[in-house]
C-alpha cells in the first residue's frame, strides 16, 4: 500500500513537471547563440547570456499600421507580450549595408528559430516598411509570401511584415523609434541609417542595434538574456 | 532563406539599384555609427567659452562657413549664445548626426543643438538641467560618444568630493536619462582586472569604441577641484598634482563592462581607434608625462598597454592635449599646449611611431580636427578657462591649413577674441549633404 501511494506520488509529480515544462514551454537549455554560425564580421564571442543587464532606453511608439491582408492594427497591440525585433525597410532599398543587411539578419534568426523549439512563444519579428507609397499590401504581401508559405513557417517565429498608410501614419511611429530617414533627390532612393530595435513584452525599447552589431548571436543572447531575468528560462 | 541565400539576392538588387548610404567619411574622430561627410565640409561648428567682460559673456555655439568659393567663407556666419559660463568644453553628435550635443564642465548643463535643420543655423533643441541629480552624482560631462539610439557620456569629477572619481552616463536620443556605470575602483573592480602595476582610480576622461571587437576605451585625466582650478596655483599644489589620473580602462561595449584596467601614468587623455579592418588597436598620449600610448590587442586576442614613443622632450611638459588620426591611419597629430606646437607622428607602424614634422601654431593650441582626405587641418586654442594662458599669451582662435604633406600653409585665421566671442574650444564639421 505504502508503495502505491510512493509510486502515485512520483508519477504525479512527474506528471506536473511534465506539464509544467509544456506550459513553459521550456526550450532545451543551450545558449541561444551556439545556434548560429559566427558571422565573419563580428570578431568577438557573444557575452554570456544573463551576466549582464539590458536597460530600458524608452517606451516603443504606437501607431496604426496595415498587415499583408491589409487589415489595419495599432503596433502596440501587435507587440504586446513577445519580444519583438523590430527593423525598418523598404522593399527597393539596394545598399547592401542597409535593408538586405537587416534582411539577412532577420531571415537568419527566422530560419534557425527552429533549433530552439519553444522559442516562437516569446520572439517575433517585425519589419515596417518606410516607404509606404511603393510599399503598398499587395507589395508586401508579394514579399512575405516565401515566409508564410514555408513548410515549418508554424514551426519558426512569427514574422509580422508591415506598412502603413501613407506618411502621416508612419512618421509618430519612425520619430518614436528614432529612425532616421533623408528622401534623397533621387525619388526611388531613401538614406536611412540601419537600426534594429529590441522591443519587450512591455512595449520597452531594451536595444538598438546599428552596423556592426547585428550580430544574430549578439542579438539572440540579449533576448535570451531578458528572458532569463523573468525567469522564462 | 538564409543569410548567405538574401546576401546574394542583396548583392544582385544593388547592383540593379544602387543606391549607397551616406557612409561616407569626415573628421575621423567621430563614432563610427554616424554618417559621415564626403568632399568638402561646409562648415565648422565651435563650441566657446564666454569670457566676462567680453561681448555677451556667454559660452556659444559658433558657425564658420567652410565652403568653397562661398563669400564668406572663413567667417563667423552664426553665433549662438546659451546663457551663462557653463565650462563649455567638448561636444558629439547624436548617431544620426542631426543633433550636436554639448556639456559644460562646471554648470553641467548639457546644450543639445539642431543642427540638421538649418546647418549654417543651428538652433538650441533642448538642455539637460538635471545631469548631476540623474546620473547620482556625477559631474563635468565631458565626451559625447554616439552610439545607437543613445549617448554615453564620460564624467569627470563627482559631487561628493568634487575629486576624480566618476562614471559613464548614458542617455537615449531624446535626452532622457538611462544609466550610469561608474568607473572601477580599487575597492570595487566591479570584475575588471588591474593588469601589472595598475591601480584602478576611478577616474575618466574620454570614450571611444571598435565596434567589431566590442571593445571600448576610457582615459583617465582630474577632478572639478583641480579643472576648475587656476593652473598655476594647481602647479604649486603637491596634493593637488597627486589628484590625476593614470589609467586607461578596456569596457565590453556591448555589455556596458569594464574588463582591464592599464597603468598609464601622466593622466592619458584623448583616444583614438583606426579606421583600418583589420586595426585592432588605439592611441592614447598622457599630458603630464607626455608619451605617445599605443593599446592594442596582442597575438592572444588580449589587449595590451604600452607606451610607443616621446612627444617632444618629456621634461618641458609640453602638455599634450588632442591628437587626430588620418583617415589612412598612417598619421597622426598631436598637439601640445605649452609649447603651442603640433607634431605630425608616422604610425604607420604602430608599435614604432616617430615623429615626420612640427609647427608652431600659436602660444597655446588645444583640438586639433583633419578633413577626411587630410588637406585640410584645424585648430583651436582653448584648453580650459583657467588653465588658458594668462595676457598677451592667452592667443584665441580658430586657423585653418592646407597640408600638401609636407608643410601647414595657413588658410584663414579667425580671432576669437578680436570677434568678442570667447574661447574657441571643440569643432566639429556640418555639412547640408548629410540632410535631404
Amino acid at each position: 500500500m505504502q508503495f502505491v501511494k510512493t509510486s502515485a506520488l512520483v508519477a504525479g509529480l512527474g506528471a506536473m513537471a511534465f506539464v509544467w515544462s509544456l506550459w513553459n514551454d521550456v526550450p532545451e537549455r543551450v545558449p541561444f547563440a551556439s545556434v548560429f554560425e559566427a558571422p565573419e564580421n563580428y570578431q568577438f564571442e557573444p557575452p554570456v547570456a544573463g551576466s549582464y543587464r539590458l536597460n530600458r532606453i524608452k517606451a516603443a511608439p504606437n501607431g496604426t499600421v496595415l498587415d499583408i491582408h491589409g487589415q489595419a492594427h495599432e503596433l502596440s497591440d501587435l507587440m504586446k507580450g513577445k519580444y519583438t525585433l523590430v527593423s525598418f525597410v523598404y522593399l527597393n532599398c539596394g545598399d547592401v549595408n542597409g535593408c538586405p543587411l537587416a534582411m539577412s539578419t532577420l531571415f537568419e534568426i527566422h530560419d534557425t528559430s527552429l533549433d530552439l523549439p519553444g522559442l516562437p512563444k516569446h520572439v517575433q519579428l517585425m519589419t515596417i516598411s518606410f516607404d509606404p507609397k511603393r510599399d503598398t499590401v499587395e507589395a508586401i504581401e508579394s514579399f512575405a509570401y516565401p515566409i508564410l508559405a514555408d513548410e515549418k513557417a508554424e514551426q519558426k517565429l512569427d514574422w509580422h511584415v508591415l506598412t502603413t498608410a501613407g506618411q502621416t501614419d508612419l512618421k509618430p511611429i519612425i520619430d518614436g523609434f528614432g529612425q532616421a530617414i533623408d528622401q534623397s533627390s533621387d525619388q526611388d532612393v531613401i538614406n536611412h541609417l540601419l537600426r534594429m530595435y529590441l522591443v519587450d513584452r512591455d512595449g520597452e525599447i531594451r536595444n538598438v542595434y546599428g552596423l556592426g552589431f547585428l550580430d544574430p548571436r549578439l542579438l539572440m543572447t540579449d533576448i535570451e538574456t531578458l528572458l532569463m531575468a523573468e525567469k522564462s528560462l | 532563406m538564409n543569410r548567405r541565400e538574401f546576401g546574394t539576392l542583396s548583392a544582385a538588387a544593388a547592383m540593379a539599384l544602387f543606391a549607397p548610404f551616406r557612409a561616407f567619411a569626415d573628421e575621423t574622430c567621430q563614432s563610427p555609427y554616424m554618417p559621415k561627410i564626403t568632399g568638402h565640409e561646409e562648415f565648422v561648428y565651435i563650441w566657446t567659452l564666454g569670457v566676462e567682460g567680453m561681448g555677451d559673456e556667454q559660452d556659444k555655439l559658433v558657425t564658420i562657413d567652410l565652403r568653397p568659393g562661398s563669400a564668406t567663407r572663413g567667417q563667423v556666419i552664426n553665433s549662438l549664445s546659451v546663457g551663462g559660463r557653463n565650462e563649455a568644453h567638448h561636444g558629439g553628435f547624436s548617431a544620426d548626426r542631426r543633433y550636436f550635443w554639448t556639456g559644460g564642465l562646471d554648470t553641467n548643463r548639457i546644450f543639445i543643438f539642431d543642427i540638421h535643420t538649418d546647418p549654417a543655423k543651428p538652433t538650441l533643441h533642448k538642455t539637460i538641467e538635471t545631469f548631476v541629480k540623474d546620473s547620482g552624482g556625477v559631474v563635468g560631462p565631458h565626451t559625447f560618444f554616439a552610439l545607437p539610439g543613445s549617448m554615453m557620456i564620460t564624467g569627470l569629477s563627482n559631487d561628493r568630493d568634487h575629486g576624480g572619481r566618476t562614471a559613464l552616463v548614458e542617455y537615449n536620443d531624446d535626452g532622457e536619462y538611462i544609466s550610469t556605470y561608474w568607473m572601477p575602483t580599487k575597492e570595487d573592480m566591479q570584475g575588471a582586472v588591474a593588469v601589472g602595476d595598475a591601480v584602478a582610480d576611478g577616474y575618466g576622461y574620454d570614450i571611444r569604441a571598435l565596434i567589431r571587437k566590442n571593445v571600448m576605451l576610457t582615459s583617465s585625466f582630474t577632478g572639478w577641484s583641480n579643472y576648475m582650478m587656476d593652473f598655476g596655483k594647481m602647479l604649486q599644489d603637491p596634493e593637488a598634482m597627486k589628484r590625476f589620473g593614470n589609467t586607461i580602462v578596456q569596457w565590453d561595449l556591448h555589455t556596458r563592462q569594464p574588463r582591464k584596467v592599464f597603468n598609464v601614468p601622466g593622466a592619458p587623455l584623448e583616444i583614438r581607434f583606426p579606421w583600418g579592418s583589420d586595426a585592432n588597436y588605439a592611441f592614447s598620449t598622457t599630458a603630464l608625462t607626455s608619451q605617445l600610448w599605443l593599446i592594442y590587442e596582442d597575438e592572444g586576442g588580449e589587449w595590451q598597454a604600452k607606451s610607443v614613443a616621446d612627444i617632444g622632450n618629456p621634461s618641458d611638459i609640453p602638455l599634450p592635449v588632442d591628437i587626430s588620426i588620418a583617415a589612412d591611419d598612417q598619421t597622426l597629430w598631436i598637439n601640445s599646449f605649452m609649447d603651442g606646437k603640433t607634431r605630425l607622428f608616422d604610425v604607420s607602424d604602430p608599435h614604432n611611431p616617430s615623429q615626420i614634422y612640427e609647427k608652431v601654431i600659436d602660444r597655446q593650441v588645444n583640438m586639433v580636427s583633419q578633413s577626411w582626405d587630410g588637406k585640410r587641418v584645424y585648430f583651436s586654442s582653448s584648453l580650459l578657462a583657467n588653465w588658458d594662458k594668462k595676457g598677451s599669451d592667452d592667443a584665441q582662435y580658430v586657423r585653418a591649413y592646407n597640408w600638401d604633406g609636407r608643410e601647414l600653409v595657413e588658410d584663414f585665421n579667425i580671432d576669437f577674441y578680436e570677434l568678442k566671442l570667447g574661447r574657441a574650444h571643440i569643432m566639429r564639421f556640418g555639412s547640408s549633404e548629410l540632410y535631404a
